[in-house]
């Protein structure tokens, strides 16, 4: 939380700071608005504080986020959100610049939104067992709709690849992440935020495609995490991956396995029966998470609901 | 003898005066360029070397003479020690530093509008940004050789003859 204090302006900074102990772990988001205003995000129920961001506030605010070198933050200005220390993600909006067409950056800034990023270790540990299967892992689709926690569920399943599980004698593997929206690992400036073992390498904002062949061609994982398969392009890297021996963690958007089975890059996949095991994220009508484990023909394994509310 | 020392003494002073009040004319040119050199340096610095402004400003510091230095290390130093704006750090510095540069206050105005755009800009706005200074400088520094060749000369043999004029009042 240290470095998202940093990043406040003083006056914000302390109404934040003055919130009660047992709030601040929930906190989701902080959203800044100019002239409006703070407003705090906490599983899906919005609360303003009754200060508002000041335009000079703008000023701190990115000097804060760029050390005062706002030339250095082209790539960042073009997607759009900066990541800082802790894996927390900083969402900008305010005039786009156009160059051929093509966002070229941001500026006259207008919103913030500072996206605190949480761990929760330990969701995936339960379908350990059924991931490794004869001393190796297998290929793992996670699907889910968005706010589920697919990347969650993915990036606690990478740390345990990496850093290994002694009490199941799982040795630790080989890991490359390609983490095109720097949202697995939390990357800042190439160094991943987030915590995993020692043997993880992370291509930061490489397109997929391109990163899983860089990854199986320099850096030789056992294990290949990538988030959001969905573009023609990946389908040939997927394939290049599985013929090299590679196991392959991903996530596909959907609500569910049958609708995913219809998406035109993931079908092949399906049909030959590529992912040994299928994670399916859902939620019960009554906001419950429910999670659903599938083998390879689509038939149920085991399946878990989460007590806490998502 | 008495009568000739007092002479020396008074010639050495005045020609003393004559090339101090000069330098005033020579600084501000030379100043001027380093100045600009500067300006430069912190435009490779951040087009090419990808430098955070602090960490860019603290080596041309040590790579320019004072009065110069003092102003980037000034500005390096509140970067990364208090809580402001580049700006503001920038606008103190400056202020801090002026009355040890031989700078006038066209220039005064040209370096505290850049560091309004210092670190708020995207690369390429931020390189027309110091190019604009350096096209102002340069302006200025035209300026001042035009009042060196101009004054320095004749300040020089001012002293010198004014310290004539006195040995031969008080012969």
């Amino acid at each position: 939380m240290e470095s998202i204090y940093n990043l406040l302006p003083p006056a914000i900074q302390s109404a934040v700071q003055q919130l009660p102990l047992d709030r601040v772990p929930q906190l989701e988001e902080i959203r800044l608005r100019v002239g409006r205003a703070v407003e705090l995000i906490q599983s899906n129920e919005s609360e303003y504080l009754p200060i508002s961001l000041q335009e000079e506030d703008v000023d701190y605010i990115l000097g804060k986020l760029s050390k005062h070198s706002l030339y250095m933050m082209d790539e960042e200005l073009r997607r759009g959100y900066v990541t800082i220390e802790g894996g927390h993600r900083v969402g900008l909006a305010g005039k786009v610049i156009l160059e051929n067409g093509q966002v070229k950056a941001i500026r006259d800034f207008g919103s913030f939104n500072i996206r605190i990023a949480r761990e929760k270790k330990g969701v995936g540990q339960r379908w350990i067992p059924h991931l490794w299967q004869n001393g190796r892992w297998v290929h793992t689709l996670v699907v889910g709709a968005p706010q589920t926690g697919k990347t969650t569920l993915l990036r606690d399943l990478a740390r345990i690849v990496s850093t290994g599980e002694e009490s199941q004698r799982i040795p630790s593997k080989k890991l490359g992440i390609v983490d095109e929206r720097s949202e697995i690992a939390g990357c800042k400036r190439g160094i991943p935020q987030l915590t995993f073992g020692s043997r993880v390498d992370v291509l930061d904002a490489c397109p997929k495609a391109e990163g899983m062949m860089m990854m199986i061609r320099s850096m030789s994982p056992d294990v290949l995490v990538v988030d959001e398969l969905g573009r023609k392009e990946d389908e040939d890297a997927m394939r290049e991956a599985l013929h090299a021996g590679i196991t392959i963690f991903t996530t596909a958007h959907g609500a569910s396995l049958a609708e995913v089975a219809h998406r035109p890059t993931l079908r092949p996949f399906l049909e030959e029966r590529v992912f040994t095991r299928i994670l399916e994220l859902s939620k019960s009508p009554t906001g419950k998470r429910v999670i659903t484990l599938r083998d390879e023909m689509g038939k149920e394994i085991a399946s878990e609901r989460s007590v806490t509310r998502s | 003898m008495i009568k000739i020392v007092g002479a020396i003494c008074i010639l050495a002073a005045t020609t003393w005066i004559g090339f101090e009040f000069s330098r005033q004319y020579s600084e501000r040119p030379r100043q001027l360029r380093q100045l600009k050199t500067a300006l430069r340096s912190l435009e490779a610095e951040i087009m090419y070397g990808h430098t955070p402004l602090h960490e860019a400003t603290r080596r041309l510091a040590k790579q320019m003479p004072n009065p110069i230095a003092l102003l980037f290390s000034s500005f390096s130093k509140r970067l990364i020690e208090t809580d402001t704006t580049a700006s503001v750090a920038w606008e103190t510095s400056l202020r801090e530093v002026w009355k040890w540069t031989a700078l006038n206050k066209g220039e005064f105005e040209v370096l505290s509008q850049f560091g309004q755009t210092l670190g708020k800009h995207d690369r390429g706005t931020q390189q027309k940004q110091i190019v604009l200074a350096l096209t102002h400088l340069e302006r200025e520094e035209t300026e001042a050789r035009d009042r060196q060749s101009k004054y320095e000369k004749m300040i020089k043999s001012l002293g010198v003859l004014s310290g004539l004029l006195l040995i031969v009042l008080f012969m």
